[in-house]
């Protein structure tokens, strides 16, 4: 089982990226189980077409210890296994610790078992502002970490916080850092930038994503783009990602 | 190691000293806790649990509950229990978990009270304090919310810093008050002991307050400066209730400036507004501890070696070592683990962090005068009076207690 986190600011593409990848690895008959590990709960809104899936969290706030597997679960698009994590209200609660509850029932009510993934994609919230949101890299849940950046500043700053973080945690056996997606915003001196990046962290940029208004109007229809638009060239450039990923994982036998 | 106990407790924590400050006063205590310990602050540490009823509550507090932060279902319990039981007022107290997750206690007391019409207020608890953070800052809110405009009233005091914790059952502090009452004094409350809070509500009436632990501080602060009632700090343990009795009376007959400073601009302030800095609730002046005005004591100042060493909390156990230092001429060394011991001690008298440095410190006393459960780090050459200390050892010595008995 090969087991991914992605990583990066908030609003850089993540959920976007990752359902569309999610869905190209799919399309190679490979069981995919993607799991969105924010609050907000919509990681995997285009892969289930806008339907409504209930998160891990408020099942459990409301079942408690009758909680079950299958209520977590729905069946998304190209047969990708989607679960939401879920999270307080905002201004309330815990979100990180909510995040390690979470991830923490899953395996309890035995999610990898059962469902099998071949890979299963965690998609996490903006950056690793507390313990919670480190919990995807830790040992036993994510082996490598991706972060999706722009050339934009901001966006390098995250994905440079991002990158600290696994190199941090390198002696806790935490997941290695698998490299870095460029999701282009056309800014100037943008793959010098992530290149340097990449550098500063000694890795790689393992893939690069046209800025395409097809990915804007397939959102718009509720659905990754590969669904929509299989034959673009943006779509291509997901499958060849997906590719890049699976190869980055296996290079250093790690996934 | 420095600061880990293998032998002796600690202290009782803050929501202990909550519980027991509130427990007669008629109101409903809400400990926010997932209730895996709360026989501590119940039973343990609460020597009037069988013998007398109290309103205290646990949340129930589940690890769900606070990763979602169910603050409306902490309110709705409490709303229909209130509803149901009509409380005086709701206190919230926090414990570690609500504590970590920020959890906004002013903001829900607030909203209770608005939706009760009951008075609510929190203390700001996190379970890693000691009782004497939890009853002070208790004891501070009931004079808060619950004192009103007086009359000041000729030699009538109030006791404040009183409970269990410190002071035993109820006939050990009938027995402090009778002390006082030989010297004219009329007690008007004891904060918070064997009266109402309708007694309490009178507070403002005294001319003087007396703060017999360090408990008592933050409430005499808000008493002084609502009311301008001047305070002192010494317990009138036997044989030291004369010289307290003296000082309370002129005590009395000076103005309190605090109060005439703020006189001008008070009138717009109801009691729940008083500016309440944490730091500004614990400050005392040397000038108001009683045992710390050496006159003419030969014994004051360094002692490389006591005759006596006393441990415990600063109040009580300052005012034991003024009485035996006057009447033994014997010298007292005080040894405290408390938090609060600023402005409590004598220059003698050294605060202690963790038992190995306590037991360092015993291996050259002689005679110790301490809580029975801190014998096994005791040297076994010295002598040693037990003085069970409730917020140190809870019940287990509760009917020997304040016997002094020889043991060795």
């Amino acid at each position: 089982m090969i087991r991914v986190a992605v990583y990066g600011k908030g609003g850089i593409g993540k959920s976007t990226t990752v359902s569309n990848v999610a869905a190209a690895l799919a399309e190679k008959g490979m069981k995919v189980m993607q799991i969105g590990c924010d609050p907000k709960a919509d990681s995997t809104i285009l892969l289930r077409h806008g339907k409504k899936v209930p998160t891990v969290l408020d099942l459990y706030n409301e079942k408690r210890q009758d909680l079950k597997l299958a209520d977590m679960v729905q069946i998304g698009y190209g047969g990708v296994v989607c679960v939401e994590a879920g999270g307080p209200t905002p201004g309330l609660g815990c979100a990180g610790r909510g995040i390690i509850t979470a991830l923490e029932k899953l395996k309890e009510t035995g999610a990898y078992e059962t469902y099998k993934p071949d890979i299963v994609l965690y998609d996490v919230l903006g950056d690793v502002v507390c313990g919670g949101f480190s919990m995807p890299m830790r040992k036993g849940y994510a082996d490598k970490v991706f972060i999706i950046t722009s050339g934009e500043n901001m966006a390098i700053h995250a994905g440079a916080n991002i990158a600290m973080a696994v190199e941090n945690f390198r002696s806790r056996g935490y997941a290695s850092l698998g490299g870095l997606i460029l999701n282009r915003r056309n800014v100037p001196r943008e793959e010098e930038k992530v290149r340097e990046l990449a550098e500063d962290f000694h890795t790689q940029v393992v893939g690069t994503l046209s800025r395409s208004d097809l990915v804007l109007a397939a959102e718009e229809q509720g659905k990754t783009l590969l669904e929509t638009y299989p034959e673009s060239e943006m779509a291509g450039e997901y499958r060849t990602l997906a590719e890049q990923i699976l190869n980055a994982c296996r290079e250093d036998g790690t996934c | 190691m420095r600061q880990a106990y293998r032998i002796i407790p600690i202290y009782t924590a803050d929501v202990s000293g909550v519980c027991s400050a509130l427990y007669e006063l008629g109101g409903m205590t809400v400990m926010h806790d997932p209730s895996g310990c709360n026989s501590t602050y119940n039973t343990h540490d609460e020597i009037r649990w069988y013998d007398q009823d109290s309103l205290i509550f646990i949340s129930g507090l589940t690890d769900i509950d606070a990763i979602m932060g169910n603050d409306e279902k902490f309110l709705r319990d409490i709303e229909d229990v209130a509803e149901e039981l009509k409380p005086k007022f709701i206190a919230l107290a926090s414990s570690p978990i609500p504590f970590m997750n920020g959890t906004d206690f002013p903001g829900l007391a607030r909203a209770l009270t608005a939706e009760t019409g009951i008075p609510a207020f929190s203390v700001s608890t996190s379970g890693m304090h000691d009782y004497v953070y939890g009853a002070g800052l208790a004891l501070s809110e009931i004079a808060r919310h619950f004192t009103g405009a007086a009359e000041k009233r000729k030699r009538k005091l109030n006791l404040l810093g009183v409970t269990p914790l410190d002071f035993g059952p109820q006939p050990m502090v009938d027995a402090m008050k009778r002390r006082l009452e030989k010297y004219g004094w009329e007690i008007l409350s004891t904060w918070a002991m064997g009266d109402t809070l309708e007694d309490l509500s009178h507070a403002g009436e005294a001319e003087v307050n007396l703060v017999v632990s360090s408990v008592g501080i933050p409430a005499a602060n808000v008493l002084r400066e609502k009311f301008g009632t001047p305070f002192l700090v010494g317990t009138p343990v036997e044989g030291y209730e004369g010289e307290i009795s003296d000082a309370l009376e002129k005590a009395a007959e000076s103005p309190c400036e605090a109060f005439e400073d703020k006189k001008e601009n008070s009138a717009e302030k109801s009691g729940a507004q008083i500016s309440g800095e944490q730091e500004e609730l614990w400050k005392v002046t040397p000038d108001q501890v009683i045992y710390l005005r050496k006159k003419d004591s030969p014994l004051s100042g360094f002692i490389p070696t006591p005759d006596i060493t006393l441990i415990g909390e600063p109040v009580t156990m300052g005012s034991l070592a003024a009485v035996i230092e006057q009447k033994y001429r014997k010298k007292v060394q005080l040894l405290c683990s408390l938090e609060i011991t600023e402005g409590l001690l004598r220059q003698e008298d050294e605060v202690i962090r963790g038992e190995e440095a306590m037991e360092e410190k015993l291996k050259t006393a002689r005679i110790i005068v301490a809580d029975p459960l801190y014998r096994p780090i005791c040297p076994e050459s010295a002598t040693f009076y037990e003085m069970p200390h409730i917020a140190f050892s809870g019940r287990i010595y509760l009917k020997n207690l304040y016997n002094f008995r020889k043991t060795t």
